[in-house]
């Protein structure tokens, strides 16, 4: 009897609870029944992944969402002319270390800070402390949340683990340990074919995201104290000459043309023991139809270097257009806000889309799938530990990086690397927009 | 603009004093005025509306363009603002302009003279009757008529040292490797590779044209007189064939001195600048930088080296017809 009592009182606590706490969460979501919104994306997995579910979000609400989506390059120019021209946008998709400071100063970005503090906007159980705070960080300009993850990268050492396991090589823990190994697979011959040690991006300007790990991880920078460019401080410098001489010594012909399809192209044909990447293209190596190495590759952290392990951490966030009208930008939000929600962020991962949400990376549904543990826990590791700062602290990033990639270009062809990354240092201080 | 005449034409016939008059009349005559109007000033009305959409095309673009050489503007950063000649002495101290220059006359010097040469001797060998020809020449031309995207993603695959099949040819038949276009040194021999694979069959077909187009007269009195065929080459076909192997070069040199879809495909100007010709850097600058500005200014002195070789080539090309 006395049992009977306590669970009854158990449950109708329970109820109670349930419903003050939908009371009190209070998020009406259909206070902005009827509005419009248009959202600019890029053709991107994530954007797969949601557009399907998008009727269920405007059942909910009764906002009407239109999704117009490009390819990417297609994508960053028309995103950056319609919102020059001040067209009807009211969200779209962001690389914030790419653009971020731009658009801000530009105007086109509206803070999300007041909606995620307002109870009647932002359901509780969504929690902004649930998602790694890099990626917070990483979608914030001046202390203003300006974005919300919905694709997290970074960038992780992939190596043949059948072949260190027959050469009895462990997984480099340091960047002198990286040489060594890189140097020991170089020219061996494996199933007839000639293996190189490590490839690696060496395009100019498309390989400044990976080697930035490298200038971290070596104590370089992209500016000094006073925001005078960096490029020729002797870490900096430093990290030029390894990763120059790496790809040039244990690396593929012509590593100055290496973009990552090429880069990755040569890894998934089994040539290279070694590759540094985004870690994203897990998919691609583990492609059994389209990768010789499926089933053969372990995964590991950047190895350290002289000021420890520091890769970088980069994400696509959904943010809310400034020229649109408040009541949009409200409607705006409740979208987000429902493409960045728990169950959200998990579908998005369980399909192949790195989610920003810790939760849904901890989850038992996520590991219950997970084919690759060092794969999650080595990324989840580059998260914790990642440095958000992926590109020149500058408004005119691809100027700047593609005068950082001069010198990476240099170092790899074997070029006098101090004299490049004196003049790369002068040529940045005269085009830096801030 | 209607003029008074007409006017008072249509007023007087929509008259009310007039009763007899019904308003299907008023509608009669409205057009005739206009047609009346319309045949007076044919010289302007009939081109007007191939001259405004020209106008909106082609003029305002490159007079907004002109105007922004004198601007400091990148997109989305405020507005344009006004600096004179700026863009202009910026340029002349840019290194990359001046490697601009050089890729560009390398590439196009050694890829136009190379598709002008191999293009004529092409056509003198199609010139003659032989079994098969119109078989021989479809397949010729090709390359000239695949979509240039296309064949340069294939080419960028086929060029790639260490996946690309070029490099197997070599090796299987003992010959050592190329870096092609992954190395500074030739980088730029490989794109005119492929420029020649693709254009010189342009170049055949207008030469050819042109060659079957010539007298007979001249050549029966030169084999009469005992002229062998180098002679008969170099003393009646050059000269008459000059004025059409200009033409050739002049059109082919206006794609070419401003070839991008092939380089952009391949090398996007790599490794490092070693191919980026001018007009990629102009592209470059506009579109990847945003500096609108500055790249318009680019643009314009691409657009005053095209005319420029030109305006040459065609004074060439009339003083060649006086002959």
């Amino acid at each position: 009897m006395k049992r009977r009592m306590i669970c009854v009182v158990l449950v109708a606590l329970l109820c109670v609870g349930v419903i003050s706490a939908t009371a009190l969460a209070g998020v009406d979501w259909k206070q902005l029944q009827g509005t419009e919104i248009r959202f600019l994306m890029n053709k991107h997995p994530f954007t797969t992944y949601i557009e399907p579910k998008v009727p269920e979000f405007e059942r909910m609400t009764g906002i009407k969402v239109t999704i117009e989506a490009f390819p990417e390059d297609q994508y960053r120019n028309k995103r950056t002319i319609e919102l020059n021209a001040g067209g009807k946008v009211d969200g779209y998709m962001i690389m914030p270390g790419q653009d971020d400071l731009h658009y801000w100063k530009a105007g086109w970005l509206q803070p999300m800070d007041a909606y995620i503090a307002d109870p009647t906007l932002t359901e509780a159980d969504w929690n902004i402390k649930d998602f790694f705070t890099s990626f917070t960080k990483a979608s914030s300009v001046d202390g203003k949340q300006i974005g919300i993850v919905i694709n997290a990268e970074t960038s992780l050492l992939s190596y043949r683990k059948d072949l260190f396991k027959t050469f009895k090589v462990k997984a480099p823990e340091t960047m002198k340990e990286l040489e060594q190994v890189a140097k020991s697979f170089y020219g061996k011959e494996v199933d007839g074919k000639k293996m190189v040690g490590i490839t690696l991006r060496g395009k100019g300007a498309a390989a400044t995201s990976q080697w930035v790990d490298f200038l971290y991880s070596f104590g370089g920078s992209w500016t000094d104290a006073q925001g005078k460019s960096n490029l020729a401080s002797p870490k900096t410098i430093a990290a030029f000459r390894f990763y120059g001489d790496l790809l040039r010594n244990y690396g593929p012909q012509g590593g100055t043309m290496l973009h990552w399809a090429e880069s990755t192209s040569m890894f998934m044909e089994g040539k290279a023991a070694m590759i540094y990447d985004a870690n994203v293209f897990k998919a691609l190596y583990e492609n059994p139809k389209e990768s010789k190495v499926a089933g053969k590759v372990g995964y590991a952290t950047i190895p350290a270097g002289p000021a420890g392990r520091v890769p970088h951490v980069s994400n696509w966030s959904l943010s809310i257009g400034k020229t649109s009208t408040p009541e949009r930008q409200k409607a705006a939000w409740l979208f987000i806000q429902w493409a960045t929600n728990r169950s959200n962020c998990l579908g998005a991962l369980l399909a192949g889309v790195p989610a920003g949400r810790a939760s849904a990376w901890n989850s038992k549904e996520y590991k219950s799938k997970d084919d690759h543990p060092d794969w999650t826990a080595n990324t989840m590791k580059s998260f914790e530990i990642g440095q958000p700062q992926w590109n020149p602290p500058v408004l005119n990033v691809p100027e700047i990086r593609d005068i950082t990639g001069q010198v990476i270009v240099d170092a790899i062809e074997g070029k006098d690397v101090t004299a490049s990354a004196k003049k790369a240092a002068e040529l940045m201080d005269k085009k830096m927009e801030r | 603009m209607l003029n008074r005449r007409d006017l008072s034409v249509s007023v007087l016939r929509t008259d009310p004093a007039q009763p007899y008059q019904d308003s299907n009349n008023v509608m009669k005559t409205a057009p005739r005025a206009l047609s009346r109007f319309i045949d007076r000033r044919q010289a302007f009305v009939y081109p007007a509306p191939a001259v405004t959409a020209l106008f909106l095309i082609v003029v305002i673009p490159i007079a907004y363009n002109l105007y922004l050489t004198f601007t400091k503007w990148t997109i989305g950063l405020g507005q344009p603002r006004f600096i004179g000649f700026d863009n202009f002495i910026e340029l002349l101290s840019d290194e990359r302009v001046l490697n601009g220059v050089k890729v560009m006359v390398y590439f196009s010097g050694l890829s136009l003279s190379l598709e002008l040469a191999l293009g004529l001797l092409i056509a003198l060998y199609f010139n003659r009757e032989f079994k098969g020809s119109e078989i021989v020449q479809a397949i010729y031309i090709f390359p000239f008529a695949a979509t240039p995207v296309a064949v340069a993603l294939i080419w960028r695959i086929m060029l790639n040292p260490e996946i690309g099949v070029l490099n197997y040819i070599l090796q299987s038949v003992g010959l050592p490797s190329s870096l092609w276009v992954s190395s500074p040194k030739t980088v730029i021999p490989a794109l005119v590779m492929v420029d020649v694979w693709k254009w010189t069959p342009m170049i055949t077909l207008i030469v050819l044209a042109g060659l079957k187009s010539l007298p007979h007269d001249p050549y029966e009195a030169a084999r009469i007189d005992g002229a062998n065929a180098l002679q008969i080459f170099w003393y009646i076909t050059l000269p008459l064939i000059r004025p059409v192997l200009i033409a050739a070069l002049m059109l082919r040199s206006l794609d070419n001195l401003k070839e991008f879809d092939m380089i952009y495909t391949i090398t996007q100007g790599g490794p490092g600048i070693s191919s980026e010709t001018l007009y990629l850097y102009s592209y470059n600058v506009g579109f990847s930088f945003f500096k609108a500005g500055y790249g318009s200014a680019l643009m314009v002195v691409v657009f005053l080296i095209v005319l420029v070789f030109n305006v040459v080539m065609n004074r060439l090309r009339l003083s060649a017809q006086d002959l």
